[in-house]
């Protein structure tokens, strides 16, 4: 069975032979892979691993396609950047994180119709047409599941005005919101009209959208429902129309807002972030015949590099939730270079052999 | 006095920052907290019965029912709002010595981390708990926490992480804090972080919300 059969089996619960495969990689991890021997600085960790499943992030959704970044201040750790959309961000030099969000052009609804509506039409320069060709071109050959990749409208919205001006605008200007999300809902639908109408369609969707954060949504249930539903909806009503399956990530705690993000039409929810309180075993039994579910394997317990722990860890969940066949294997985030290669390995290995159907 | 003093609890708790901020829609066109500290400022009520039996009680307020998601970050975020407008009118008491806050509290990401989003909740539930707040960003090294602590000596410290990869740098700082400033109690949190972890690094306190930040104040 190829990974773009797996996949394609396990995004609809269907009989597969294994639970898939996949992973995320903080950046330094593969480089001190890299430095140890264990694999080279430029091969593709799809290839490496032999992961089910291969990613392309295509589009460009800042505002001002033409803006250069502009550095404000540089340190030898840190940089300072105004960004296309107004946004001025810093951001570690030495390693991949999250950015400091230090201001916002937009705070409000005046300075979205003024600095970021009116750019945000569906050029094709937003679109890497090339990039898209390679990768679905590679994924075809190496048998994997291509999906297009990229944010949905949480992730579109708070790199414009800043998660709290988002979340403040939510109770203060709803309207705002509204037109926020309605704006960048259509902009992503318009986009891969063009990209699949002219390269083909990609195997799957893979929608990052952070949701969460430690113990909590964002959002209630129902400011899901009313803000962000409609357009998760939009996105994905057109995806399904060419019968494309959506994957969605969310980092942090994001389990009251997964019956809405069920009526929204996903097919899997990844990344399932045990230290924010999310729980594998407990969403496998509430949703086993709606939902199939990746991630959720603890990634504290692979920096042990103790494979005792890492045994107990898998031994617990993949048992389980290899039950209804809706399960792919990923860390619970991304695996940093506190982890041993060897360690790694032995996780794809002991949990592939217990994520195997015996018929 | 008491009815004002709920009125402006009540601002707080709901997020009415003023007349004419259009939220919450059922208090439109009401006065919000920054018009009814001014009132009770005006009536000659103590700015710290205003602080500790107004503005602190619905901070309070919300802050509990965030603990148990009755409301979410955008509902925090506007009581923070209210609270700031509220405080604005406090900032001469506090300069005279009418007000007094409960202490002083210094918070910051740790090294290597720049995210902000959490530790600025705790940071805003705090202040709105009557606690000054020393607020030192993001991506603090140990040696900053510990000049901050020296220049205010008696405050708590609040060390935040969202990463697994950054969370290891709490134990250095606390480590620093516990060596320089012997006394400091320390508490942790972020995504990454568990109550086991805490003590493993020496901390003396953890909390997943920003309740848990201000009980750990209160103790």
């Amino acid at each position: 069975m190829t990974g773009k059969e797996r996949i394609s089996r396990i995004l609809k619960r269907r009989p597969v032979d294994r639970i898939g495969l996949f992973e995320h990689f903080w950046g330094d991890t593969q480089k001190k892979w890299a430095g140890e021997g264990h694999i080279r600085s430029d091969e593709p960790l799809e290839d490496h691993f032999g992961f089910d499943i291969q990613l392309l992030w295509p589009f460009n959704l800042i505002a001002r396609l033409d803006f250069e970044p502009e550095t404000i201040e540089e340190t030898e750790q840190t940089v300072l950047q105004r960004d296309g959309n107004g946004a001025v961000l810093r951001r570690h030099k030495l390693h991949d994180a999250t950015p400091e969000h230090v201001d916002f052009l937009v705070k409000d609804r005046a300075g979205w119709l003024e600095h970021i509506k009116p750019h945000l039409t569906a050029d094709p320069r937003r679109i890497n047409f090339e990039a898209y060709r390679a990768a679905r071109q590679a994924a075809e050959k190496a048998g994997r599941f291509f999906a297009w990749s990229g944010v949905n409208v949480f992730e579109c919205m708070h790199p414009v005005c800043g998660h709290q001006h988002m979340l403040m605008g939510m109770l203060e200007d709803p309207d705002w919101i509204r037109d926020m999300a309605d704006t960048y809902s259509q902009l992503t639908v318009d986009l891969m009209e063009t990209l699949f109408s002219r390269e083909g369609p990609p195997d799957g969707v893979w929608f990052y959208e952070d949701l969460g954060f430690k113990a909590r949504p964002f959002v209630s249930l129902d400011m899901y429902r009313e803000f962000i539903l409609p357009a998760h909806r939009r996105t994905l009503d057109y995806c399904k129309s060419l019968g494309l399956p959506a994957i969605m990530h969310s980092c942090g705690y994001v389990e009251p807002l997964v019956p809405g993000m069920i009526e929204a039409g996903i097919d899997c929810l990844q990344v399932i972030e045990v230290k924010a309180g999310m729980d594998l075993l407990r969403l496998h039994s509430a949703y086993r015949d709606r939902l199939s579910l990746m991630g959720g394997i603890d990634v504290r317990t692979l920096y042990t590099n103790d494979r005792a722990v890492v045994e107990r860890e898998l031994a617990e969940k993949i048992p389980v939730v290899k039950n209804g066949f809706g399960y792919v294997l990923h860390s619970d985030h991304s695996i940093p270079d506190q982890v041993e290669y060897e360690t790694y390995r032995y996780f794809v290995q002991r949990g592939l052999e217990l994520g195997t159907y015996a018929y | 006095m008491a009815d004002l003093l709920e009125q402006i609890a009540i601002c707080i708790e709901r997020g009415k920052v003023n007349k004419n901020s259009p939220y919450p829609p059922d208090l439109k066109g009401q006065d919000g907290a920054d018009e009814l500290v001014k009132q009770a400022l005006d009536q000659g009520i103590a700015p710290d019965d205003v602080l500790g039996k107004g503005l602190t009680v619905g901070m309070g307020r919300v802050g509990q029912k965030f603990s148990e998601n009755k409301v979410f970050v955008p509902d925090l975020l506007m009581a923070a709002k209210a609270m700031s407008a509220g405080m604005a009118h406090l900032k001469p008491a506090f300069e005279s010595g009418q007000a007094h806050h409960k202490g002083t509290f210094v918070i910051g990401t740790v090294q290597g981390d720049l995210h902000d989003i959490g530790k600025n909740l705790v940071a805003m539930v705090v202040e709105g708990g009557g606690w000054k707040v020393v607020d030192l960003g993001v991506d603090v090294s140990a040696e900053k926490f510990l000049a901050a602590v020296k220049k205010n000596p008696g405050a708590a410290v609040g060390l935040s992480a969202l990463l697994t990869t950054t969370m290891v740098n709490m134990e250095k700082t606390v480590r620093l804090l516990k060596e320089q400033a012997p006394g400091t109690r320390v508490i942790v949190g972020g995504a990454p972080l568990t109550a086991e972890f805490a003590k493993k690094v020496g901390a003396d306190g953890y909390s997943p919300d920003p309740q848990g930040a201000i009980k750990f104040l209160a103790a």
